[in-house]
C-alpha cells in the first residue's frame, strides 16, 4: 500500500526522495516549486486531513526545513483501513536569509493559523496568506524568537534586567 | 443595522480560560469572530531546546492545565521513537489506565466547566467533586494532584500501590452511579437541551475541511479515534467502542463527550482484568545528564481527550532536543473551527459553542 503510493510520486514528480523509515511514515523531500502541486495530489488521493505545519531552523545550512504533516480521514463509519495509518511527512527547504514561501491555505483551509505561528516565530513570509497578523507574541522582536540565533537570556537581560530597582528608582533612576 | 466590534475578553464570565475573542455583531448576531490567543504564551517549544531529555518533563505537563498527562504520554513516545525504547507490557498497561483516569477527570472538568458556565450550578459541583475523588487516586499513585510527572520514556516512574486498582475501581463506581442524576438534572435535562440544541453546528464536511479532531467530527459520525486507528499503549489488548452521534450541534457533542467518559471507565475495568499480575514496570534509561540521543525526527501521535495530539520532534544527536512542535487539538479547534462555527450565532451562545468544541486556551499557547 506504501510502496504503491511511493511508486506513484516518484512516477508523477521529478524531484522528490521518497523514505519509508518505518511501517506508517512516509517522507517526502521535495524542492520548494514542486510542493504545491504535491499537496494538491495527495489531496486527491485522499489524504484529505492537514495534520501540522511544522519548521526546522537548521542553522548550519543556512536554511529553514518546512514540514508539512499530512493523514486522512476514515473513508467509512464502520471500518478503518490502512490509509488512515499513514502520516506523510512533506518536507522542503528554503534559505534562511529569503525566508519566504506560498501559502496553502487555497487547498488546506485549516493551514491558517499554523502559518500565521510559522510567520511569527520564524519570521518566514507566506505569499498570499490574507492575515499575517501577530497571533501570540506582544512586543516586536529583532530575531523571530523561535531561530536558532535568538538568545533567550540575552533578550531576558536586555528586556526585563534593565528596569530599575525601587531603591534605584527613588535614587531618581528611570 | 449597524456593525459593531465586541471584544469577548479573558474577564468574561462566560469565558473559560485565558482566551479572547473579537467578535463583529450586528445587533445579537455574530457576523465574523476572530480567535486571540496568546494570553498564557510562555515559550515551551524553545525553552525545551536548552534542557535535557528529561528536565523538559515539568514543562511538558504544564501545556495543558487540565489533562497533562496526554502530554507527557506524547513527549514519552517521541523520545522512545527516536532512541527506539521499548515499554515493557506491564508498563504499557499501567500507561493505558493512568491515561483513561486522566480523561475521566478532564470530561469532569468539561462537565464542569459547561455546567457552570450555563448556571447548572449543582451538577457543576457534582463535577469537580467527582474529578477531585479521581484527583486523589492520582496522588495516591504519583504524589501529586494535578502535575503528575509519572510517565517517562520507558514506561512509568513506579509500579501501582498495593490494593490501587481496588480503590481505583471502588472510586470509579462511586461515580459511575452518579450518571443517573446526571443524566437528569443535566445531560437530558429539558432546559439544558433547548439551550445546546442547534447550536454551533458543524457538519461533517465542514468539520473535514477544517481539519477538526475529536469530538468535534465524533458528534458528526465520524470514528475518527487515534486508539482505534494507531494504536499506541495497551489500547490494542482491549475491545472499546467509540461513541458517535450524528447532530453535530453543541449538544451532540456534549453528548458524545459523556459517553466517552463512561466508556472510559469500562475500558479502565478491562485493563485492570488483563493486566499482568507482575513485570517490570520501565525500560532502564541512561544517565539522563549525559544521555544522547542519536540524530533524526518523529512524528507520533495520541488521542488525547480533546483529540488527536501530534508531536514532531527533532534531535541532532545532542542532549537535548534540536526542535519541539506540539499539534494540540486545541490549536485547531480553537483557531479554524470555533471562527466559522460562531458566525451567524447568538452573543449568548459564545461560551457555549467554545466549550462544546473543547478548547483550552493553554494547548493553544504552549
Amino acid at each position: 500500500m506504501i510502496n504503491e503510493l511511493k511508486q506513484k510520486l516518484l512516477a508523477n514528480f521529478n524531484d522528490v526522495q521518497v523514505n519509508i523509515p518505518e511501517d506508517n511514515r512516509m517522507t517526502v523531500n521535495t524542492k520548494k516549486e514542486s510542493l504545491l502541486s504535491l499537496v494538491s495530489y495527495l489531496k486527491n488521493m485522499g489524504y484529505n486531513h492537514f495534520a501540522m505545519l511544522s519548521c526546522v531552523d537548521w542553522i548550519d545550512d543556512k536554511e529553514f526545513e518546512l514540514i508539512y504533516i499530512i493523514s486522512a480521514y476514515p473513508q467509512d463509519d464502520e471500518h478503518y483501513q490502512d490509509k488512515e495509518k499513514k502520516n506523510i511527512l512533506l518536507k522542503t527547504r528554503i534559505s534562511r536569509v529569503k525566508a519566504k514561501f506560498i501559502t496553502i491555505i487555497s487547498i488546506f483551509e485549516n493551514a491558517e493559523p499554523y502559518e500565521r505561528e510559522i510567520h511569527e516565530m520564524f519570521g518566514i513570509h507566506f505569499e498570499g496568506h490574507p492575515r499575517l497578523t501577530p497571533l501570540m507574541l506582544e512586543r516586536d522582536y529583532k530575531i523571530p524568537p523561535f531561530r536558532k540565533d535568538f538568545d533567550t537570556n540575552k533578550y531576558v537581560e536586555n528586556t526585563f534586567g534593565k528596569v530599575p530597582s525601587i531603591k534605584e528608582r527613588k535614587e531618581g533612576k528611570k | 443595522m449597524r456593525e459593531l466590534k465586541l471584544y469577548f475578553g479573558p474577564q468574561h464570565l462566560g469565558m473559560v480560560g485565558n482566551f479572547s475573542i473579537t467578535l463583529q455583531v450586528e445587533g445579537d448576531r455574530i457576523i465574523k469572530a476572530e480567535s486571540n490567543p496568546g494570553y498564557l504564551h510562555r515559550g515551551f517549544e524553545k525553552l525545551m531546546e536548552q534542557r535535557t531529555w528529561i528536565q523538559n518533563f515539568p514543562l511538558v505537563c504544564r501545556i495543558n492545565v487540565v489533562e497533562p498527562d496526554h502530554m507527557e504520554l506524547i513527549y514519552s513516545m517521541g523520545v522512545e521513537k527516536l532512541a527506539g525504547i521499548e515499554v515493557p507490557e506491564r508498563g504499557k498497561y499501567i500507561r493505558s489506565i493512568f491515561c483513561e483516569m486522566a480523561r475521566v477527570a478532564s470530561h469532569l472538568f468539561g462537565a464542569w466547566a459547561y455546567a457552570n458556565m450555563l448556571g447548572f450550578d449543582t451538577v457543576a459541583n457534582w463535577a469537580m467533586y467527582h474529578r477531585d475523588l479521581l484527583l486523589d487516586m492520582f496522588e495516591e499513585l504519583t504524589g501529586a494532584r494535578v502535575y503528575h510527572i509519572y510517565l517517562r520514556p520507558g514506561g512509568v516512574r513506579r509500579d501501582f500501590p498495593d490494593g490501587f486498582t481496588d480503590r481505583l475501581v471502588k472510586t470509579l463506581h462511586k461515580i459511575g452511579g452518579k450518571v443517573p442524576d446526571y443524566n437528569a438534572t443535566f445531560f437530558e435535562n429539558r432546559l439544558f437541551q433547548k439551550r445546546a440544541e442547534g447550536i454551533g453546528i458543524v457538519t461533517r464536511k465542514e468539520a473535514m475541511r477544517m481539519g477538526a479532531v475529536g469530538h468535534t467530527l465524533k458528534a458528526t459520525g465520524l470514528k475518527y479515534d487515534i486508539r482505534k486507528i494507531e494504536p499506541y499503549a495497551a489500547y490494542d489488548h482491549v475491545d472499546f467502542n467509540i461513541p458517535t452521534r450524528t447532530g453535530g450541534d453543541a449538544y451532540s457533542r456534549l453528548l458524545t463527550i459523556r459517553d466517552d467518559m463512561i466508556e472510559s471507565v469500562h475500558m479502565i475495568f478491562k485493563l485492570i482484568d488483563k493486566m499482568p499480575k507482575t513485570g517490570e514496570v520501565y525500560t532502564k534509561t541512561p544517565n539522563p545528564f549525559k544521555w544522547k540521543i542519536p540524530a533524526g525526527e518523529a512524528y507520533v501521535r495520541c488521542e488525547s481527550a480533546r483529540g488527536e495530539l501530534g508531536l514532531y520532534m527533532v534531535s541532532n544527536g545532542g542532549t537535548n532536543p534540536y526542535r519541539v512542535h506540539f499539534n494540540t487539538p486545541s490549536f485547531n479547534n480553537g483557531l479554524t473551527v470555533l471562527e466559522k462555527a460562531l458566525e451567524g450565532e447568538s452573543i449568548s451562545d459564545v461560551g457555549n459553542i467554545m466549550i462544546s468544541l473543547y478548547v483550552v486556551a493553554p494547548e493553544i499557547d504552549r
